[in-house]
This record gives C-alpha cells, structure tokens and sequence, in this order.
C-alpha cells in the first residue's frame, strides 16, 4: 500500500536524474521557506518557526559530537549558554566599568559606548550581533577543548557523565556569578540586532530570516565535514578507535576537533537565541535542554544531517503548536462530554513524557533514526564492475605503481621485551625484515604474534628493546605517528569499521596522505576538491586490485560482507595509505582453499612489486610460497628462524607445536599403556 | 555556635546524607558492575520512591509534621512503608531491565544508556502528572524528640535513618558476601562467561541486581523524604547526579565503595554547605567527579566491573 | 574410525556419553566446524587436537550450550541437547575448566569451590566433595582462604579442575589445561586428569599439547580448520606423521 503510493507519488519525477531531483527538492523547500513569512503573515508562528530555528542549529551542533564522533555529550547546553551569555553579557546594562580615556579606541570601533546614568561616565558594551555569530564560534569553540581536554581519554560512558557535570558547573557558575549576569534574575535588555541602520526590534519575522540562514549554514557546514576527511575520520572513531589509530587518526585531535566544532555551532545559535528573547536565565540551560536536543538527535536518526533538523524540527513544532493544539481540542471534546478531567488536561505538560517514550522506543526498535545515515556513493560504470579476478595475482596492478626501492634493513625489532603483569608476552625479541622482503612469524596460539605486531604499531607499550623502522625508532611513538611513517597493518579479527562502506573504509586508509582540513573542507577549496578526488581514485584503483570481489560493493557496508571479503577490505584499506611495510596479521584465516591459495597470489604480486611484507600466518604452505625467511615464536621466546622449509623440521619447532612433553614421562605412559593392551589382548595398535 | 559545634552539627547531617547518597550509589554500582550500564532511570526510580513512601505513610493517615505516632504503632507504620516502598520501586527496576534493557543486551553503543535517559523521562512525567508538580510536605511521624550537645542538635529523624540505612547496607553486605545468589552475583560481575559456564542462571542474577539496587533506591527516597520534609518530582536529578558521583569516587562496580563515596559525599555537602557557600555545592561535587575520574579512573577502592577490552 | 579402541577399562562398556552428529557451527557466515561428528564413551578420556583457529574452543562452547550447531546435533547420555541451556547442561553433569583457567579472580579459593557446585543442592553431599578436591589438591586446602587472583597458574589450574569436579560431573570438558603451564606442572596435570578418569569421570580435552594429551588419552581426534581430519586410538595417531602436518597447518587445495 505505501510503496504503491510512493511508486504513484514518485513516477512524475522518475525520469529526473538522482542529482537533479535533490536539487529541485531542496530549491523548492528554500523557496517555500523564504516565503513563509508572506503566505503565512502571523508572528507568533513566525516566532515559533524562529525558535524551531535554533534548536534545529543546535541539534546539528550535538550531531557533530554524538552523531559523527560517537562521544555522547549530555551537557552539550553548557555551550549554548557560553553563547548566550557572551552576546548577552556585551550587550545589556550589566557590566559597567566606570569610563576612562582607554575605552576610546574601542568606541571609536563601535565597541563600546560611553554612557551616564548619573554619577560618573559608564561603559557601556555595545558587541553587534553580526560581529559576535562568528566570535561566539570562536570563544565557545575554546571552552569545548578546555571541557573537552581532560575527558577524552575517558571510557565512553564516564565520558557522558562528566560532560553531564559540566552541564550542570555551567550554569551554576552563571548563576553565582551575580556581578557579571546578574544571578538568578537573569540578563535584561540584551540588545537587539540592527542592520543598515533597521533595528529587528521585536518583529519575529527579521529573525526568522537570521535563523534560516543560520541552520542553512549550518547544515552545509555539517554536509561538508561529514563527505570529507574529517568526516571520515570522526566516524572511524566512531566505529573503532584503535583501528582509526592505527590507520592514522590522531585520536586527541580529531575529538578536540569534535567538541569545538558543535560547541562552536551551539555558541553562535546561542548569540541568535538570546537577540530574539533579549533576555537570559541559567535556568534555560539546565540538563533538560541537553537531554531534549539528544532527543532531537535520536529521533532524526545520529549522524545523519537531515534527519538531526527533521527530528529536531518536529519536536519543536509539536511543543509550540501541536500539543496547545490538542489541548484546544481535548478541552473542547471534555466541555462536550462533560468530563472535568478532559477539560483541565494540559497536554504540554506530558512534554518530558512524550521525549522518554521516544527515546525508549527509537533505542527499542529505530536505532537508526526516522532518517538513518545512510551514505550514498556514485554508482560504478560497467568497467569497473567487470573487473574479473584471475588467479595469478592481482588485477589492474599497472595503476598502483611498484614501490621504491632501497637497501638495507626495512624493520629491525631488536630485543624488544612486553609484560602484561607478571606475564612476559615478548621475551627479547630479534626480527630483521630486510627492504622488499617477505618475513613470516609463526607460532602456537599464545606465543605472542599478535603481541608483536601490537607493540611494533603502538597499540602496547615495550618494557624495553627497540624497534627502528628505516633507521628510525617507532618505540614511544602513538599509533598514528607511526602508520604516518609507513607502517599500515591488518587484524587477527578485523576491526574494519562496520558502519561505512568499502570505499569509506579504504578512503579511511588514506587519512594520513591527504591533507584537507574542517576549514578546506567547508570554503571548498579547489586543492581539496582535486585531493578528494584524487583519494577517491586511488580508493577505487585499490579496491580493484581484487578484482569483481570487491569493485561491485564499493557503496555496500562492510557489515554485509562475506568474512572473506571483509579480510579484502582489510587489506585494501592497509593498501591505501601507501604503506612502506605491510603487516598482515593472519590474513588467510576463516577462507577456504581456493580463497587462501587466491589471496597467497595476491601477497606474492605485492611482493613482486616491491612491498615488504611482514606477516602472521599458520597455513605453512602459504608461508612457504611467500616467505623468504620464517621466525618462529613460542611463549614470547624466538625458538628458530630460517627458510620455511628448514624450520619446519626443526625439533625445537615440532615440539613447541606438538607439546613439551617430558620425554620420559611420556615413554612411561606409553609402555604402560602398551602393557594394558598386551595383557587385555584386544590391542590392534 | 562555635567552629567545633557546627562541624559536629554538620558530621550528623553529612552522615544521614552519605546514607541517602550511599544507598542510592549502591544500585549504580550493582547494575554497572555487571553490565557496564550507567542507568538514569535509578536517578527518578529513586524520586518515585520517595512519592510511594509519601503516599504510604498518608495512606496511614500520617499526614505533614503534624500526627506524631510512638511505640509499636510507630515502627509498624515506619516499617510498612519502608517495605512497601523498596517492593515497589525493586519492582519497577525488575520492569526496566526485563522489558526494556534485556532486548538491548547484546547491542554495542550507548544504546541501553539512551534508553535509561528515557525511562527517567517517563518515569519523572507520570509523577508530574499523577502527584503534581507542587512539592509535597513529606509526612512525619517522629515524636520531636531531639539530644542536644551544647548547640549541636541531633533529632530523631537522624538516628532512625542511621539504623535504616546501617541494616539496608549491612543486608546488602551479607547478602553479596555470604549467600549462594550474592556470591553468583559477584562471580557474574567479575567473569560473566565463566559464570554462565558454572550454571549460574545470569538473567536472574542481572535481574536481582536491579530488584536490589531499585529497592535500596526506593529507600533512599523515603530517606529523602524523612530527612527534608518534603519531597518533589524533581529531586531526583542532582541527588541522583551526586550518587553516582559517590559510585565513582569509591570505586565503581565496589559494593564497599559506593557505602564510603556515599559517606563522603554527604560529608562533603554538608561541610561545604556550612563552611563555603550552598551555591557551589554542586561545583565542588561535580569538580570532583571530573577530578577523580580523570586522576583516579578507578577510585578510592577500585573499580570492579567486566574488564571487557 | 569411530570404532572404540579395544583399551575397554572396568567403567568403560562402549555406550556413548557424548555425541556430536554432522554439527555445523557458524560465527555470523564464519563457518567454523564442518559436519563434525565426535563419539565420547563413557569412562573414557579423548582429546581432540589440532592447531590454532582449528575449531578447538567452538567444539568446547557448543558443548557447554554457548554457541549453539547450525545443523546437527550434540547427543548426551543418549538424549538430544542442542536446545538445553548451559544451566541445565551442567546440572546434568557436564562441567568445564575453562580455557586460561578463568577463575574469579577476587573471590576467595573456597569461593571458586563453591560456585563450581552451583546447580548442586548444599548438604552433606557438598562437603564429600570438597574433601574429595582436598584430597586430590592438598595444595589447594592450604589456599582455601586466598583470593584466587593472587595464586599461581599452577595452582589455579588445580583450583580450576577442583571447581569442575564441585558441579559432580559425569564428563569435564577440558579446554587447554597444559596452556601456560611449565613443563613439570603440566605431567602434573595430566597425572591428575589420569586420577579423575579412574575415579569414574569421563574427560574431553581440547589439548594443543598434542604428545602429552596422547600420553594420556584412549581415542583422539584431529581437527584442522573446523574438520575432523583423523581420528582413532591415542595410541596410533602417536606414531601418524600426519598430525605434524595437520598441526602445521598444511593444507590440501581442492
């Protein structure tokens, strides 16, 4: 029934292409927005589309926080009342220091005002509204990262906690800060903007405008971000953390980056909010602002920039028109009936009721929101998508280009000792990865392979040793510094970011190579759009290495992938960032014969094009074909190294795989058991 | 009144705080402890309790400060609303985690934490709109006796909720410690798989955890309501906030801790109420939240939850 | 290769305590065992062996109900138990020592004893079982009162074993008790899992320790990559150069 209508609604517009039809629905929805005031002349809806306004600003102020970055901030209007009381505060009679030749320059600017309310001369704070939207980004942008700073290496829900905390310091501290804010009664007479002389005075429809134009803003801000690198990086840690690390994502920056950028927005909507009330009390930022905009957030879906205004926009509307609305009519209908309770309820109210049942029934049963952040990609041409894969390597190899190649040592781990408590996961351990070549680590479970790799890419720290990477030391260095230098690496359990499709993965991979910052990223810059899409070249060229594998599932989430695909993307995303050295961390685990014997092919033309590889493997035979050299770990100690075939027959190898069987102890049970078998003559052995 | 009788003064009253905050601390540690779940719902499970409380004692027809009761009558009223009350917001928190957690268990995120912020939502509304929004003067029984030391006062009400709240924790105390459940509970808690592996039936321990801590909630309410005369469908919110500050100060998912965090911030608030300024209360406690969280992530006794990585 | 081995003990009458039938288990469309069939007698200790990522640990949680087979099925003492929960499973008498002992790491020794007898009904019976532990531990009565966290591997896989033997079972499913273990502590250990199974307890263990485990077992069975690759008496696969193979992972290509 609704996707017949849809079908009957959709066909006028069948034929317009994809592009084309989103343009014509956002012109249209502009147009409709802009003449709002004229075919709907009534202020008071005006006002509350105005209001409406700023919340649908601050909700995708929250969305950069929560929605993007994943951390769950429920004090997110402690930065909204920074901005309403920084405009305000430079603004009403409030503060006024008594008047001296030094203010002159700043009046001469328009700062300031000099001003008489008998007694002496008095400065009065005249900041222009225009002049403090973008200083209000600024100034509330600075308290994210302080508030910011000291939370981040917290565990996700402390750090909810906490900014709950800051939420409730915030206002407080305006509150008791009576000289300055005067208290609890709050700020009055907060100015009004004007421009070109025409004062906005109390007309809502001026602000309107303002407001429109603020959310427009802001939600290209918010598109801008999220289709780039900052983006990209936000939701890799989002997903994953330590994967986001280790392909790159300088974790402390790019949270700092989070909370300044929604603090930011929510300052300036706090500029606007406070110019339409023009006045300001710390009790309109209490913790039910913050938990109303969450709301907002999860009702239009986090991290997905029209669903954030359309949920935020509804929430608004409902409290300004719809529940006094249904309260008209509940009254009338209990007038009719004759039912007292009918006529005395107040629908508004149940406001706090309506926000806990959909917030109880979005997490329930819409995760993702009324508009889920589904990211759409260009679909491939037939080209792409005919790629075939050929046994014998990769595909399409010509387009990544062969490594550069030098002498020498690539990695050189020497010594290299890890403690996990009294538990000794890497006992002095020496591997040497020559420039270009292929090393295999292999060993029991527990022996400390995974170890090493974690210590080489500085997921844990070493109690002592060194690892030098082209000469230099990597021990010390964060995971990011270090796949900067060069050194790109797989999991045991893939840890891709399930949330993003291939592309994002792989275009992930490339974070530490491209350069475009949140500022390149919103003013457009013709570098960063040739970078992003240099990036997404390179992206779509290395994905194709696999061939038709992975190229048909660019768009796809890898949540969907097959197990085997998912190690691909992996791969493809190490791949991408134009690793030095490759560490594969069991890269054939979970495939089948075919698939591995596949993917052992495709490490070979790696190999061949000059890429050193040091890997985890068990499948001896793969090891075999790749590895020029093979070291073998047991409890954390090296017990071999040599060529594959040597080390496979060593006695010291067999027994660290087969067991540490005290010999005699195990000729005695054998002869024992061989007794009992003779004597009970049913042996057969 | 000299320095040393108002330090006295504020040791009785941050005490009989710390074992509102101290109760109320006791079931985030309980639930966090096992499921790694910070549960708002606790902050206004703890506000209804306290209108269960009100409405209980009216019901017996104790009504404001006025209809004082002694002996037997007295303790069986007292004791009737304190088991009514914890039944019923136990209850509740059987609800929460059964029908509205138990589906969100295996999803990852701050889904189950969003859901609680919801669940307070609702459950701070349905006050709103049975009870009113007006502040209820909480009814009394005591007899207004009251000792005195020089200017220092120490009333009734005081004594009654130190034995409460001793026998509530020392409860809690025997049961963690001493029983089969309680000891189930904390293997849960400390290895959950490994727990499951010996046949402990995990969905009932998860579920007693909130049964307890809502009950010991509910009591705190009652506390609540005893201790400020009155009670208010918004007093959930700090009260609720300082808890868990307390949860966390002692050590999160520390049964002992969440007792001492509960102690000290009662003491906290009192001193600071008497010998700083009432306004910054709030500052102080929260101040000390960030302070310990980012220099002491595991508080005083340590925290105890599932090491998951 | 199914057939029992002829090392028929005075307990062991040939019937099947434990069962796998054609069991597939997937992790999301990781398909991890491969129409596995194991056959456990009563009485009898089999270890199954085989190399990282073989399938080892699934067959250990499909037994204890955690993971649950695809298709297939897990016969118990003749009766089907791929619906029972993990609960019922070792209150029917199948209990675990689990992987890295996994103890409780701040609960006292006699704390661990006493959780291992959960599903058990506290009385008389209880303390039986607890001298019986003593009995077979002595070292584990002197630490009764430690936190378990502060004891040594050895002793926590004393401490571990001790605890399976506390829910009564009638099979201990063993999940690498030589891992981590020095070499003497590990004959240990295989002694006194030698001393269970005389006592009556049937054994199945998971064992990468592959010489030992022959050492000590009756039939075994070799897993590579979620398929049983051999099986048959302890006694011949020692002297089968395959298992080197299969333990080195060396892999036939279809």
């Amino acid at each position: 029934m609704y996707s017949a209508t849809m079908q009957m609604l959709g066909r006028p517009f069948a034929n317009i292409p994809p592009k084309a039809r989103q343009a014509l629905g956002l012109v249209t929805l502009a147009v409709v927005l802009l003449l709002f005031p004229y075919f709907h002349n009534n202020d008071a809806d005006i006002a509350s589309m105005a209001n409406a306004g700023a919340y649908v600003a601050l909700a995708l102020g929250l969305n950069i926080v929560v929605g993007f970055a994943g951390l769950l901030d429920l004090g997110y209007a402690a930065f909204f009342a920074i901005g309403v009381y920084y405009y305000g505060v430079f603004t009403a009679y409030q503060v006024m220091p008594v008047w001296s030749s030094g203010w002159a320059p700043l009046a001469a600017v328009g700062l300031v005002e000099k001003i008489n309310q008998g007694g002496p001369d008095l400065v009065h704070f005249t900041l222009s509204f225009w002049l403090a939207l973008p200083t209000a980004a600024l100034v509330t942008s600075f308290f994210g990262v302080c508030f910011g700073a000291p939370t981040l290496r917290l565990r996700g829900d402390y750090l909810a906690i906490v900014t709950l905390g800051f939420g409730e310091i915030v206002p407080i501290v305006f509150r008791n800060s009576d000289s300055i804010t005067n208290g609890a009664a709050g700020l009055n007479g907060v100015a009004s903007p004007s421009i070109f002389g025409f004062d906005f005075g109390v007309d809502a429809t001026p602000y309107y405008y303002v407001g429109l134009f603020l959310v427009a803003l802001l939600i290209y801000v918010s598109i801008r971000l999220r289709d780039g690198r900052v983006g990209r990086a936000w939701m890799a840690i989002r997903e994953d953390e330590t994967a986001a690390s280790t392909m790159g994502v300088n974790l402390v920056n790019y949270k700092l980056l989070a909370f300044a950028i929604g603090a930011g927005f929510a300052g300036m909507t706090g500029v606007y909010y406070v110019a339409i009330l023009q006045t300001a009390t710390p009790d309109m930022f209490n913790f039910n602002v913050s938990a109303m905009l969450l709301v907002m957030v999860v009702l239009g879906g986090m991290g997905s920039v029209w669903g954030v205004v359309v949920g935020a926009f509804l929430l608004q509307i409902m409290q300004s028109w719809l529940l006094p609305d249904l309260n008209w009519m509940l009254h009338s209908i209990g007038e009719l009936v004759g039912s007292v309770w009918l006529q005395n309820v107040d629908m508004v109210k149940s406001t706090q009721l309506i926000f806990g049942v959909i917030l109880v029934f979005m997490m329930l049963f819409r995760r993702d929101g009324l508009i889920p952040a589904t990211r759409k990609t260009p679909p491939l041409d037939m080209i792409q998508q005919a790629a075939q894969v050929q046994r014998g390597g990769f595909v399409g190899m010509e387009k990544i280009g062969r490594w550069e190649q030098r002498s020498g040592n690539a990695l050189e781990v020497k010594d290299v000792t890890v403690r996990f408590g009294g538990l000794t996961a890497l006992d002095r351990v020496n591997i040497v990865v020559p420039e270009g070549g292929v090393v295999a680590v292999i060993g029991p479970n527990g022996s400390g392979k995974s170890t090493l790799f974690n210590v080489i890419t500085g997921l844990v720290p070493a109690d002592g040793g060194s690892i030098l990477f082209q000469g230099a030391e990597l021990l010390g260095l964060a995971p990011h510094t270090i796949l900067e230098k060069g050194v790109a690496r797989t999991f045991q359990n893939i840890r891709l970011f399930p949330n993003l499709t291939v592309l994002e993965n792989v275009l992930i991979g490339q974070h530490a190579r491209l350069k475009t910052g949140p500022l390149g990223a919103v003013l457009m810059s013709p570098a960063g759009a040739a970078e992003e899409k240099r990036a997404r070249q390179w992206a779509v060229d290395i994905i194709g290495l696999f061939g038709n594998r992975l190229a048909p599932r660019l768009a796809q989430t890898v949540l969907g992938l097959s197990y085997a695909n998912r190690r691909r993307v992996e791969i493809a995303r190490a791949l991408a960032s134009r690793p030095k050295i490759l560490l594969l961390d069991e890269p054939t685990a979970g495939m089948n014969p075919n698939e591995t014997l596949e993917l052992a092919e495709q490490i070979k033309s790696l190999h061949d094009l000059g890429l050193t590889i040091l890997l985890i493997e068990h499948k001896l035979d793969v090891v075999t074909r790749l590895a020029q050299n093979v070291v073998v770990l047991d409890h954390g100690e090296k017990i071999a190294e040599g060529p594959a075939d040597v080390v496979r027959q060593d006695e010291e190898v067999l027994r660290a795989y087969l067991g540490r069987a005290g010999r005699e102890h195990v000729a005695a049970v054998h002869a024992k058991a061989a007794e009992t078998t003779v004597a009970e003559g049913t042996g057969d052995a | 009144m000299t320095v040393y009788d108002l330090a006295l003064q504020q040791l009785i009253n941050g005490v009989s705080l710390g074992s509102m905050y101290a109760l109320l601390a006791l079931g985030f540690t309980l639930v966090y402890g096992i499921l790694e779940l910070i549960n708002f719902s606790h902050f206004n499970v703890f506000m209804v309790g306290s209108f269960v409380a009100f409405y209980v004692l009216e019901g017996f027809g104790v009504v404001g400060q006025n209809t004082i009761m002694t002996g037997l009558p007295l303790v069986g009223v007292l004791l009737a609303a304190l088991a009514v009350t914890m039944l019923v917001t136990g209850g509740i928190g059987i609800g929460i985690e059964r029908f509205l957690l138990r589906p969100l268990r295996s999803v990852k995120g701050p889904a189950a934490m969003i859901l609680t912020i919801g669940v307070s939502y609702v459950l701070f509304n349905i006050i709103v709109l049975g009870a009113g929004a007006d502040s209820k003067n909480f009814p009394n029984p005591l007899p207004p006796i009251a000792f005195t030391f020089g200017e220092v006062v120490l009333r009734m009400r005081e004594i009654l909720i130190w034995i409460i709240s001793l026998v509530l924790m020392g409860g809690l105390t025997y049961f963690v410690g001493y029983t089969k459940l309680g000891k189930a509970m904390r293997a849960t808690a400390q290895d959950p798989e490994a727990a499951r592996m010996m046949g402990i039936e995990v969905d009932r321990v998860i579920m007693m955890a909130f049964f307890l801590g809502s009950a010991l909630a509910g009591a705190g309410g009652m506390i609540f309501g005893l201790y400020y005369n009155y009670t208010s469908f918004m007093i959930g919110f700090s009260a609720g906030l300082r808890a868990f500050t307390a949860a966390v100060l002692g050590g999160i998912g520390n049964v002992p801790g969440a007792m001492l965090g509960g102690m000290l911030i009662g003491l906290i608030e009192a001193f600071s109420g008497a010998f700083i300024a009432t306004a910054w209360t709030d500052v102080i406690i929260f101040s000390l939240l960030v302070l310990v969280l980012v220099f002491r992530p595991n508080g005083l006794l340590g925290r105890m939850a599932p090491d998951k990585s | 290769m199914l057939e029992k081995t002829g090392l028929e003990g005075g307990h062991r009458d040939g019937s099947a305590l434990l069962e796998f039938q054609k069991v597939n288990t997937y992790y999301g469309d990781l398909h991890v065992l491969k129409d596995v069939d194991y056959f456990i007698g009563k009485g009898e200790i089999v270890c199954l062996l085989g190399g990282n990522a073989s399938g080892k640990s699934t067959t250990m949680k499909t037994i204890m109900g955690v993971v649950r087979p695809q298709t297939g099925e897990v016969i118990y003492d003749g009766k089907p138990i791929s619906k029972m929960s993990t609960n019922d499973r070792v209150k029917h008498g199948i209990a675990p020592v689990l992987e890295a002992r996994r103890l409780f790491p701040r609960m006292t020794v006699y704390e661990n004893l006493e959780l291992g007898a959960y599903t058990q009904p506290r009385g008389p019976q209880f303390d039986e079982d607890l001298e019986r532990v003593y009995e077979l531990f002595p070292r584990v009565k002197e630490r009764r009162d430690q936190i378990s966290g502060t004891l040594s591997g050895g002793e926590q896989q004393m401490v571990a074993i001790g605890r399976a033997l506390m829910a009564r079972p009638r099979l201990i499913c063993m999940d690498e008790p030589s891992m981590g273990l020095s070499p003497l502590f590990v004959e240990q250990v295989f002694d006194i899992i030698q001393t269970i199974n005389k006592q009556g307890t049937t054994i199945f263990m998971v064992e990468q320790n592959a010489n030992m485990a022959l050492s000590i077992a009756h039939r075994a069975y070799v897993l590579q990559t979620g398929v049983v690759v051999l099986s048959g008496p302890a006694a011949e696969l020692r002297e089968n150069d395959d298992i080197k193979q299969a333990y080195l992972g060396e892999m036939k290509v279809d």
